[in-house]
C-alpha cells in the first residue's frame, strides 16, 4: 500500500509490459489504450479541476464508476497520509500549532526538492498533502515551472489558488513558521500578478540622487585637435555641468603632471602641446578658483571645440541633449521620480550608465587617454629624451590615491563629520540591501567598507552616518581617485619629497587628502600606498622589497580574487612568501600561463609594466546586471536595442571597429530567489554567445542586427534574465578598417582564414595597406583576374587563392607568394600566356615546381590506398590557401615519402621566400609535415612518432605541460629524445604569436589525443577524428571558407546552435532556419558532397561508441534533408553503408533510421 | 532522484527484478559487465525484443562525482524509457522475459559469492544481425550509459 502512495497521478497505470509478463492476463488486452485514456482525461480533470466536469468526461471511458473510484482512492491516500503523518509528528516536537497548519499542497510536476520530500516535510509540519488535484481541499498548488497553456489559462488552472515555489515550504520550516507565499510566488506568474518588484517601482523608490555618470564623455574621441567646432554652442547649463565634472576631473590630473613635469623643470612640453593658451589659463584657473559657472561654461566650449568631428556630429549631439535632460533630472535632489524602467523609459540603458559610479571609474582611463593622446606621446618623448641626456636613470613610480574618495568629498562639505564615521551609498533605508560605496577610516575601524549592504553596516555601527551621493561635490571632484606618476630620481633626489609636495598640492586644491606610494614598479607602488592610507605615504626601495613581500598575504596582490585565493589556500599559501617557494612552472601548470606569470612576478615584486603605456583594449562592450527585469520578449528586444547603441557608442568613441560579438547574459537559477540585493541579479547561471563577423563593424544597426541573432539563440525565458552584456572583440581601428574598405573582398577573406595566420595575413595587409595607395589601380586588375580565373575549371574553391596569385606578380618581387602557395587547379587553367609570365616573375621556378608537383601527386595517388587523388590534391591545396597548418591533409594516409617531398619543398620555399616571412611560413609547413608524419605513424606504425615530435614546434614550453602517461607509453629511447628536445623547442614557441596560442593548445590536445589513441585503438579509428578536434571544431573554418553555399551555412549554424559540437543540433537549427532549397548552386558539387561525408564519417567514428542516440538523431535529421535536398541525399547514400557497418561493429546490429509508424 | 517510475507489483517479480539488479551492482562497479539485456521471448523462447543497456564504468574515475550532473542524466534516462514505447511492436500472448547481463568475461564463480547467483544462459541468439533503435544515450563521468533496443531484422527467419 505504501507502494501505491508513493507515486503520483500515473499510479493508476500500469504498463502493457508489466502486465503481459507478470500475469500474462488475457482479458487485457485492450489495457493499453485504456490506460493512456485514462491519463488524459486525469490531466483534463486537473486543469479544468472541478470533480464535476471531470466526472464528466470519464462517462465516455469504459469505466463509469472512475469517479467513484478516485473518490475512494483519494479517501484511501487521505488516510495513509494520516496515518504517517500521526506516526511521524509524535516524534517530532509539536508544541502548539504545526506549521502548515490548515495548508494543503498540491505538487505539480518535477520540483527541488520532489514532491516526496515536499510530502514529508507537510506530513511532519502539520500539512497535507494532495495527490490529485481538488479546489476544495487545496490551499496552495506547488510547481517550479509551468506549461505555457496553464500560464495563459492560469484561473482555470489554479482556481484562484496560489501557485508558489516548491522553496517556500522549505522556507517555512527552516524559519519554523508559515511564511506569506507572495514572495515565493512563481515567477512565471509573478510578473502578471504585479508581486515582484519591477523596473518601474524601482527607479521611483530610489529617490537618492546618484551621482552623474558623464557616459557621454566616451562617445567624444576627445582627441584635442584643432578642428571645426561641430557644436553650435547651444550647450545649456545643466549640460555643461556634467561636462563639468569630467573636466575637472582632467585638470586635476593635468594639474598633477604639471606639478610632476615642474620638478623636472619640463613643464613647458605640456603647455605647448595639446591645448591653445588661453584654454590652459582658463583650466588653471579653474583650478585654483572654484568652479564659477562662467568659467565652467568657457572651458566646456573649448573643450567642445577641441573635440574633432569624427564621430558623426548626430550621434555627439543627441548625446548631449541626453546628458542635459538627465542632470537636469538629477540636480534636482531626490526627485527623478520619471519612470525609468525597460518598460516605461526608453533610454534605460543610457541612464544605467550614466548613474553607474562603477562604469564611470572603468570608462574613465579610456576618456583619458583618448583626451591626452598627444600629451602622453609627448610625456613619453620628453622622458625618453631626458632619459637619453640623464644621468643616473633610476626610474622611481608613484603611486597616488585619494583616501576613501567619496566620503572625503562629503567630509570637505561637512567638516564637524571629520571624526565620526561616515559612509557613501545611494540609499539611507537602515533595512535596505543598498552598498556601501565608500566609508572613511573610522567606520572602517567598525568593520564597514565597501561592498557590504546598508543594514549591516548600521547593525556594525548604529552611529554610522550615511550620505546619498553628493551630486554637486562630485560635479567638481569626479574622477578616478588614483594616479600613477614615473619619476626620474635623477633629477629630484627624493620622491619622497616630491609626493609629499603632490599630495600638499592636493590637500589644498580639493580639500582631500591622498596618500601615495613610492617603489621601483607599479605593483609595489600600488602595495605601498596600501600601507601609507591614510594621509600618507609610503617608500619601499628595492632592497627592502622582499623583506615587505614576504609576510604580505597574497590578497593584497592585484590580480588574486576570492577564487585565487581559494585556490592558492588549498595549497597552503597565505603569504608571498610561501608562494615563492612554487617554482614558476608549477604555477603556470595548475593555473595557466599568463596567472601563473603574474603570481610568480608579483610575489617577487617583480612588475614590468610601464607607466602611461596605453593598453589597446581588447574588447568593448556593456553589461547590464542590475535591475533587469523583462516581461516579455518584446521588453527584451528594447533593451537589447539600447544596449547596442551605447555600445556602438562606445565603440565610436573609441575609434574602433569590432568584428566579434559575444552576448551573456545572467539567467537566474531555478532554484534561486529573489535577490538579497534589491534588485540585483542574484544568483545566476553566466551564458554566453558569440558571433564573428566577417568585416569589422561599429554600424549600430549591423551589431542590433547581430545581437538578436544571437539573443535568439539562448532560449531562455526573459523573464529569468538578470543581465545583459554585449562584448565587442577582435577591434580594428575604424581608420584602418574604412581604408582597406576597397579590399573588402580579399581582406574579409584573409581574416576568415584561421587564426594560426592570422599574423601571417596581419603582416601582409600591412605590407599591403601601405602599399595600398599605389596598388589602387591594380586590385581592379587583380579581382577581374581573379574572377577570370574563377570562371576556369574549379570556381568554387579558387576564388581566393587566385586573386593573390595573380596579385602576386603585380606586387612585384616583395610579396610573390610561396610557390606551394599556388594552386594547381588555377595554374593549370591559366591561359600559357600569363602561366608564362607568372613563370617569369618565379625566375623560372614555377614551371618545375609545377612539374614536380605533379610528380609529387602522381607519386602520392599511386600509393595511396583508398582516397582518390583528387581528394588528396583538394586537400593539400585548402591547406595551402588557408595558410592552415592543421587542416585536413592528414586525412589521408600517406607515406613517408610525403613527409620528405615536404621537406624539400621547404628548401625551395626558403630560397624564394623572404626573410622575413620565411620563418613563419617555415613553421606552418613545419606543422603540416608534423601532422601528415603523425597520421603516417599512426596508420602505417612505420614513422617514429619522435621523428613528429622533432619536428614540430608544438612541443610544449615544459616539461609540466607534458602529458606524463603519453610519456611513459613511448619506448624509453623515443621519451628521452622528446626531452631533449623540450629546451630547443622554447624559443620558436615564444616567437609564435599570441594568436598562435590556442592553436597550439589545440594542436598539444590532438597531438595527445594521437598518442593515446594510438595506444589503445585500432588504427582505423584514428585516421579520421581531425575535422571535429578543437573548438570549433576544424571543419567549421574549412566549411565557413568554401564557396559552396551549403557548407557556409552549416558551418554558420554551427555557432547558431550555441557552438555545442553536436551535429544534430546544427542539423537541427538548419532545418529550421532554411527552408529554401539547399542545393542551389550546383557547382563544386563533388566536392561538397566529399567534405559533407567525411565530416559525417568522422562523427561517426568519433560518436558510435559512446552516443549512438546522437548519431542516430543526426541521421533522421539528415533523412529529412534527403527530402529536400539531392546532394544532401546523395552524401547520406554515401555515408549510410558505413555508418551500418560501424554500428555493425560496435553494436552488432544496423541501425534502424525508420519506422514502420512513420 | 526526483523522477516517477515504474514498479512492478507483484511481490516475486519485484524480488527477482531487484536481485537481479543489486546483483550484477559488485560486477558493474569491477567493470566486468558489458550489456545488460532485457530480452522478451515468445512462447517458443525465442527472443523478440531486447533492451539494451550498455554500460562503460570509468573504473580510474575515483573521486569527485559529479552527483548534479549524474543525476541529471540519469533523470533523463528515466524520464526517457516511458516513451519510448512507440519504438516498440506490441508482444504477442504469453511472453516472457529475462535479464540478462553480458560480461567482458566470466566471473570466477568460486572467488566470490555474488557470482554463484548467476547462471551461464544458453539464451536463443537471432540468426542476422538485429536492427537497433537508440532510445537514449548519456555520457557523463565515470559512467556511460546507452539504452537501445534490438529487434529481429525483416530477414530473420521466421519461426
Amino acid at each position: 500500500m505504501s507502494l501505491n502512495s508513493s507515486r503520483s497521478a500515473n499510479s493508476g497505470e500500469r504498463s502493457k509490459r508489466s502486465l503481459n509478463s507478470t500475469s500474462s492476463n488475457p482479458s487485457n488486452n485492450s489495457g493499453k489504450k485504456r490506460k493512456t485514456g485514462n491519463q488524459k482525461t486525469l490531466g483534463m480533470a486537473w486543469g479544468s479541476n472541478s470533480r464535476s466536469s471531470s466526472r464528466s468526461s470519464f462517462r465516455n471511458s469504459p469505466f463509469s464508476d472512475f469517479g467513484s473510484y478516485m473518490v475512494e482512492k483519494n479517501r484511501k491516500l487521505q488516510n495513509q497520509f494520516d496515518a504517517g503523518a500521526s506516526s511521524s509528528s509524535h516524534s517530532a516536537l509539536s508544541s502548539g500549532k504545526p506549521i502548515f497548519h490548515g495548508v494543503s499542497v498540491f505538487v505539480d510536476g518535477f520540483t527541488i526538492p520532489s514532491s516526496q520530500e515536499l510530502r514529508g516535510y507537510m506530513m511532519r509540519h502539520g500539512g497535507h498533502f494532495e495527490n490529485y488535484f481538488s479546489r476544495h481541499r487545496v490551499t496552495h498548488i506547488i510547481c517550479s515551472n509551468l506549461p505555457d497553456s496553464k500560464i495563459k489559462n492560469l484561473r482555470s488552472f489554479s482556481g484562484g489558488l496560489p501557485v508558489v515555489k516548491p522553496t517556500w515550504v522549505l522556507d517555512s520550516v527552516a524559519a519554523n513558521k508559515l511564511l506569506s507565499w507572495i514572495p515565493y510566488q512563481l515567477d512565471q506568474l509573478a510578473n502578471e500578478t504585479r508581486n515582484q518588484p519591477k523596473l518601474s517601482a524601482f527607479f521611483a523608490l530610489k529617490s537618492i540622487p546618484v551621482f552623474e555618470d558623464a557616459v557621454t564623455h566616451t562617445t567624444y574621441p576627445l582627441v584635442p585637435e584643432t578642428e571645426d567646432s561641430v557644436f553650435k554652442g547651444g550647450t545649456s547649463k545643466d549640460a555643461v555641468s556634467s561636462e563639468g565634472g569630467q573636466y575637472l576631473e582632467y585638470t586635476r590630473q593635468s594639474s598633477g603632471e604639471i606639478d610632476d613635469h615642474q620638478c623636472e623643470n619640463t613643464n613647458e612640453t605640456i603647455i605647448e602641446k595639446p591645448f591653445s593658451n588661453d584654454e590652459k589659463s582658463s583650466e588653471i584657473k579653474m583650478e585654483e578658483q572654484s568652479f564659477s559657472n562662467q568659467e565652467e561654461e568657457c572651458s566646456i566650449k573649448n573643450e567642445l571645440q577641441s573635440s574633432p568631428h569624427r564621430p558623426s556630429a548626430s550621434v555627439s549631439s543627441y548625446y548631449l541633449d541626453n546628458a542635459r535632460k538627465e542632470s537636469s533630472s538629477t540636480t534636482v535632489v531626490g526627485c527623478s521620480n520619471k519612470g525609468h524602467s525597460t518598460l516605461e523609459d526608453p533610454n534605460f540603458v543610457e541612464n544605467y550608465f550614466k548613474y553607474s559610479r562603477l562604469h564611470f571609474i572603468g570608462t574613465w582611463r579610456n576618456r583619458y587617454q583618448k583626451r591626452f593622446p598627444r600629451l602622453s606621446n609627448e610625456f613619453k618623448h620628453t622622458s625618453s629624451d631626458l632619459n637619453a641626456s640623464g644621468v643616473s636613470q633610476k626610474n622611481v613610480i608613484i603611486h597616488m590615491d585619494m583616501d576613501c574618495f567619496f566620503v572625503s568629498v562629503v567630509i570637505r562639505n561637512n567638516p564637524e563629520l571629520q571624526d565620526k564615521p561616515v559612509a557613501v551609498c545611494h540609499s539611507n533605508n537602515p533595512k535596505g540591501t543598498a552598498e556601501i560605496s565608500s566609508a572613511n577610516y573610522p567606520a572602517r575601524d567598525y568593520g564597514v567598507k565597501a561592498g557590504i549592504f546598508v543594514r549591516d553596516a548600521k547593525a556594525l555601527c548604529p552611529h554610522l552616518v550615511i550620505f546619498p551621493y553628493n551630486f554637486e561635490a562630485y560635479e567638481e571632484a569626479v574622477s578616478c581617485d588614483e594616479a600613477f606618476l614615473e619619476v626620474m630620481d635623477s633629477k629630484e633626489g627624493d620622491p619622497e619629497l616630491l609626493a609629499s609636495i603632490i599630495r600638499k598640492e592636493i590637500f589644498e586644491t580639493t580639500g582631500c587628502t591622498a596618500s601615495a606610494g613610492i617603489a621601483g614598479n607599479l605593483l609595489m607602488a600600488r602595495l605601498a600606498t596600501r600601507s601609507a592610507k591614510p594621509n600618507g605615504q609610503c617608500y619601499i626601495p628595492v632592497d627592502k622589497v622582499d623583506d615587505y613581500l614576504h609576510q604580505l598575504p597574497i590578497k593584497a596582490l592585484p590580480g588574486i580574487g576570492h577564487v585565487l585565493e581559494e585556490k592558492l589556500r588549498r595549497r597552503k599559501v597565505h603569504t608571498c612568501g610561501q608562494l615563492r617557494m612554487i617554482s614558476k612552472e608549477s604555477l603556470q601548470r595548475d593555473f595557466g600561463t599568463k596567472t601563473g606569470d603574474m603570481l610568480w612576478n608579483y610575489c617577487r615584486g617583480v612588475d614590468n609594466r610601464v607607466v602611461g603605456v596605453i593598453q589597446e583594449s581588447k574588447s568593448i562592450g556593456a553589461e547590464v546586471n542590475w535591475g533587469v527585469r523583462f516581461n516579455d520578449l518584446k521588453d527584451s528586444r528594447h533593451f537589447l536595442v539600447n544596449l547596442c547603441k551605447e555600445v556602438t557608442l562606445r565603440l565610436k568613441g573609441c575609434g574602433v571597429q569590432g568584428r566579434t560579438f559575444t552576448l551573456k547574459m545572467k539567467k537566474r537559477r531555478k532554484d534561486a530567489g529573489e535577490p538579497a540585493k534589491y534588485m540585483g541579479c542574484g544568483d545566476c547561471e553566466n551564458l554566453s554567445h558569440s558571433m564573428t563577423v566577417p568585416l569589422a563593424t561599429d554600424d549600430v544597426d549591423v551589431i542590433q542586427r547581430i545581437a538578436t541573432q544571437l539573443f535568439g539563440f539562448f532560449h531562455i525565458d526573459v523573464k529569468d534574465i538578470r543581465g545583459i552584456g554585449l562584448q565587442v572583440s577582435r577591434l580594428e581601428n575604424a581608420d584602418t578598417a574604412k581604408q582597406g574598405h576597397q579590399r573588402i573582398s580579399i581582406r574579409s577573406w584573409l581574416t576568415s582564414a584561421p587564426a594560426t595566420n592570422e599574423e601571417l595575413c596581419k603582416t601582409s595587409c600591412l605590407v599591403r595597406k601601405e602599399r595600398a595607395v599605389a596598388d589602387g589601380e591594380k586590385q581592379s586588375t587583380d579581382i577581374s583576374l581573379g574572377q577570370l580565373s574563377n570562371d576556369s575549371k574549379r570556381p568554387s574553391l579558387q576564388m581566393s587563392p587566385s586573386s593573390s596569385n595573380n596579385e602576386a606578380p603585380l606586387n612585384q618581387v616583395s610579396e610573390l607568394p610561396a610557390l606551394c602557395d599556388l594552386d594547381m587547379g588555377v595554374l593549370e587553367s591559366l591561359p600559357p600566356e600569363l602561366l608564362s609570365e607568372i613563370n617569369d616573375m618565379y625566375a623560372g621556378k614555377l614551371s618545375d615546381f609545377i612539374r614536380k608537383r605533379k610528380g609529387k601527386n602522381e607519386n602520392v595517388s599511386g600509393t595511396m590506398c583508398t582516397t582518390s587523388y583528387e581528394i588528396y590534391e583538394g586537400a593539400i591545396n585548402n591547406g595551402k590557401q588557408l595558410h592552415c597548418s592543421i587542416v585536413p591533409i592528414r586525412k589521408t594516409p600517406v607515406e613517408n615519402k610525403v613527409e620528405k617531398t615536404l621537406d624539400r619543398e621547404i628548401a625551395t620555399e626558403n630560397s624564394l621566400l623572404q626573410s622575413s616571412e620565411v620563418e613563419k611560413v617555415k613553421q606552418y609547413k613545419i606543422d603540416e609535415i608534423q601532422e601528415v608524419s603523425v597520421s603516417g605513424a599512426v596508420s602505417l606504425n612505420v614513422v617514429d612518432p619522435a621523428s613528429a615530435l622533432e619536428k614540430s614546434d608544438l612541443m610544449p614550453s615544459s616539461l609540466s605541460q607534458v602529458d606524463i602517461s603519453v610519456l611513459q607509453q613511448l619506448p624509453k629511447e623515443m621519451w628521452v629524445d622528446i626531452l631533449e628536445q623540450l629546451p630547443v623547442h622554447r624559443k620558436p614557441e615564444h616567437s609564435s604569436s599570441a594568436a598562435l596560442d590556442p592553436l597550439i593548445a589545440n594542436a598539444q590536445e590532438s597531438l595527445c589525443f594521437k598518442h593515446t589513441e594510438n595506444n589503445s585503438k585500432s588504427v582505423d579509428s584514428v585516421l579520421g577524428n581531425n575535422l571535429w578536434i578543437g573548438n570549433p571544431p576544424q571543419w567549421v573554418d574549412k566549411f565557413k571558407v568554401s564557396n559552396c553555399l551549403l557548407l557556409n551555412i552549416l558551418a554558420e549554424m554551427y555557432y547558431r546552435s550555441g557552438s555545442t559540437g553536436c551535429l544534430s543540433s546544427i542539423l537541427q537549427c538548419t532545418l529550421s532556419k532554411f527552408l529554401l532549397p539547399l542545393d542551389a548552386s550546383s557547382d563544386g558539387w563533388d566536392e561538397t558532397i566529399s567534405s559533407l561525408c567525411d565530416l559525417l564519417k568522422q562523427y561517426i567514428k568519433i560518436k558510435i561508441e559512446s552516443d549512438i542516440e546522437e548519431i542516430y538523431v543526426c541521421f533522421r535529421l539528415l533523412k529529412r534533408f534527403t527530402m529536400k535536398s539531392k546532394l544532401f541525399l546523395e552524401a547520406y547514400n554515401v555515408v549510410f553503408p558505413y555508418l551500418q557497418a560501424s554500428a555493425g561493429e560496435n553494436y552488432g546490429g544496423s541501425l534502424q533510421l525508420s519506422h514502420a509508424k512513420e | 532522484m526526483n523522477a516517477v517510475v515504474q514498479r512492478a507489483r507483484h511481490p516475486q517479480l519485484r524480488d527477482y527484478i531487484h536481485s537481479a539488479v543489486s546483483g550484477l551492482l559488485p560486477f558493474i562497479q569491477k567493470g566486468l559487465v558489458e550489456r545488460v539485456a532485457v530480452i522478451f521471448f515468445n512462447v517458443d523462447n525465442i527472443p523478440i525484443e531486447r533492451f539494451i543497456f550498455k554500460l562503460a564504468v570509468n573504473q580510474s574515475y575515483d573521486s569527485k562525482v559529479e552527483e548534479a550532473a549524474l543525476e541529471f542524466s540519469l533523470r533523463s534516462f528515466l524520464i526517457k524509457l516511458p516513451v519510448s514505447e512507440t519504438l516498440t511492436k506490441a508482444l504477442p500472448r504469453d511472453c516472457r522475459w529475462e535479464i540478462t547481463a553480458y560480461f567482458h568475461s566470466l566471473p570466477d564463480a568460486s572467488r566470490s559469492k555474488d557470482a554463484e547467483v548467476w547462471i551461464p544462459t544458453d539464451t536463443k541468439q537471432w540468426q542476422t544481425p538485429p536492427v537497433i533503435s537508440p532510445i537514449k544515450s548519456m555520457t557523463t563521468e565515470p559512467l556511460c550509459l546507452q539504452l537501445y533496443l534490438e529487434h529481429p531484422s525483416s530477414s530473420e527467419p521466421n519461426s
